[in-house]
């Protein structure tokens, strides 16, 4: 199933690549040094498309989407720290994570990517595009801490899609659409 | 029959999705929804929403087009998302968003304009409108107001609930507001799919008292209306729609309507731009029993403000034009809509339907996208772009 993969937007700020590696400096801590986190529940921002980045950090900014650390780290980021974040994070080639993943499940999960349609916005590859996250590679419990989310609606959405989304998942669902997810290698 | 059982049972279950599909297939995102198999493979996509609004240097504003002794200028910007914009006694614009999820209030200094963010974190509050120093907010699940607000600016009050007994589906639940000629603050709350039969409390126009009581369902078969007004002279409402997707590249016709009375039925989902049956919910019915539209605006143009001008900047012949912002395409190839047209009614007569601002496409792909219309004392016209995140200035000179 082909997806709109749009091409860079002309309304993206000019954002600096070098001025967000200089600006992520204290994201390394938990993200890792390009973006690669190494902590189970922490995901990786390598390879994320920029304007899902961007709006995580608006989305963090605003009280919209909490976390005890995010929310202090976003506090004082303006849109151009946030564009130059976000260009860097993006421009950093994404790597699986080092997962544990259960080889039943993540067969469960594979046929799932599609009859859910997670691929009409998320790309055929998992790898994400424009506000969309990509997913394939990332961390086991981070999939499962927001999908689980989503499902039950404590997890900030931007338009209300994840969460029509992940409704009609079932706790297995979830558990095996993770794991395949997890198991992806990003491209 | 068994989708109308399921959807009787998910009503009597308070359950919000309306648009249930059988157990062998999931629901696709919304904006697949309703999405035929025969253009499953077509890269048509939503234009996806830029965090952050441009850069004066980004915004080509000497791109926009208009008639002859129009110019535009670029009056505020630095606006993520701007959207609606309403006007406080005091001289403030107080102007919402949509997936940003801020209200902001502009204040003119002369030679530049200042812009507060007074609320944020809301849920898609793109329903802005004043009265008697107080500020009403549309989210998607409530209308709740801010009093006093011009004179906190720097510090707003707490926002207090006047209704939310509401729907909360996302899909088309943002909302436009605006108090009607009777005091009755006017909102749409739209049909949570892109076709399907919607429940009763669903795709219509309806009112409620600035207070919170007296809600009513006013206009019905509205899919979703984000931009309305009432004519000047005979305080009648007229309003746009965006008509559904997945129909075809020219099929069918956005709309312009008129409804000078509660009740009327504009056909949703039944029929579509007032003669073109829906290939699965209108075989049982007739096209003539709805309403038809008073202009078919465009297939997908995504008519979103409704203003009719009254200043007297503008040349005699504006005056009760209404001001049609067009926030453009995005199920359609070859980009229609990124416009701002003007209506121009003929009591005996077809209206004249034509082009008044355009020039917001760079190539194929949009820079800007205007969404509302707002008239400034003077009688000089803003146009709101929620993609560039800016307000335009149009002026007139002879």
């Amino acid at each position: 199933m082909l997806v709109a993969v749009l091409a860079t937007s002309t309304a993206a700020l000019a954002a600096d690549v070098e001025a967000g590696r200089r600006k992520a400096e204290p994201c390394a801590a938990c993200h890792g040094p390009d973006g690669h986190a190494t902590v189970p529940g922490t995901p990786s921002l390598a390879g994320q498309p920029a304007f899902f980045t961007h709006w995580q950090l608006i989305k963090y900014r605003d009280g919209r989407r909490k976390d005890a650390q995010m929310s202090p780290f976003a506090a004082n980021l303006s849109d151009v720290d946030m564009a130059d974040l976000a260009a860097f994070y993006a421009a950093q080639a994404p790597r699986a994570r080092a997962s544990t993943v259960d080889p039943a499940k993540v067969e469960t999960g594979r046929p799932l990517a599609d009859r859910y349609h997670c691929t009409s916005c998320h790309t055929p590859a998992l790898i994400g595009q424009q506000q969309v996250p990509l997913l394939a590679g990332q961390d086991l419990q981070y999939l499962l801490r927001l999908l689980h989310g989503f499902r039950n609606g404590t997890a900030s959405d931007l338009d209300g899609t994840m969460t029509m989304a992940a409704k009609p998942l079932t706790a297995d669902e979830v558990e095996a659409l993770a794991h395949y997810l997890a198991s992806l290698t990003p491209r | 029959m068994r989708r109308t059982v399921a959807i009787a049972i998910s009503l009597l279950l308070g359950a919000s999705t309306a648009w249930l599909v059988p157990a062998s297939a999931q629901a696709p995102p919304p904006w697949k929804q309703g999405q035929p198999p025969e253009l499953a493979n077509s890269p048509l996509a939503p234009v996806p929403q830029p965090p952050a609004p441009k850069a004066p240097g980004e915004i080509p504003v000497d791109s926009i087009k208009l008639p002859p002794g129009f110019k535009a200028s670029l009056w505020a910007h630095g606006i993520n998302n701007a959207r609606a914009m309403t006007w406080g006694d005091k001289g403030t614009l107080f102007v919402s968003s949509r997936v940003a999820g801020n209200v902001y209030a502009v204040l003119d200094k002369g030679n530049a304009r200042e812009v507060k963010t007074i609320a944020k974190g809301l849920n898609l509050p793109n329903g802005v409108a004043f009265k008697n120093g107080t500020l009403y907010i549309a989210e998607i699940h409530r209308i709740t107001k801010m009093e006093g607000i011009e004179d906190k600016l720097d510090n707003p009050p707490a926002m207090t609930v006047v209704y939310d007994t509401l729907p909360k589906d996302a899909p088309h639940g943002w909302k436009y507001l605006a108090f009607g000629p009777d005091g009755k603050l006017y909102f749409n709350i739209g049909a949570p799919c892109n076709v399907c039969i919607p429940p009763d409390t669903h795709a219509n126009i309806s009112r409620v008292n600035a207070d919170g009581t007296g809600f009513e369902y006013w206009a019905f078969g509205v899919r979703n209306s984000v931009g309305f007004d009432w004519h000047p002279v005979t305080k009648e409402l007229y309003f746009s729609t965006h008509a559904r997707d997945w129909m075809g590249e020219d099929t069918p016709s956005d709309r312009f309507d008129h409804a000078p009375k509660k009740g009327l039925h504009f056909g949703f989902p039944y029929c579509h731009q007032g003669d073109i049956p829906d290939p699965e919910f209108g075989k049982d019915r007739a096209c003539a029993e709805f309403a038809p539209p008073l202009i078919k605006t465009g297939p997908h143009v995504a008519g979103n403000g409704v203003m009719f001008y009254t200043g007297s900047m503008f040349p005699p012949e504006y005056k009760n034009r209404a001001f049609l912002a067009q926030r453009g395409s995005w199920n359609r190839t070859q980009k229609s809509g990124y416009k701002v047209m003007m209506v121009t009614l003929r009591p005996g007569d077809v209206p004249k339907y034509e082009v008044f601002a355009e020039g917001f496409l760079s190539g194929d792909q949009p820079w800007g996208r205007p969404v509302y219309t707002s008239q400034m004392k003077d009688g000089s016209l803003l146009i709101a772009d929620d993609y560039a995140g800016a307000i335009y200035r149009v002026t007139y000179q002879k």
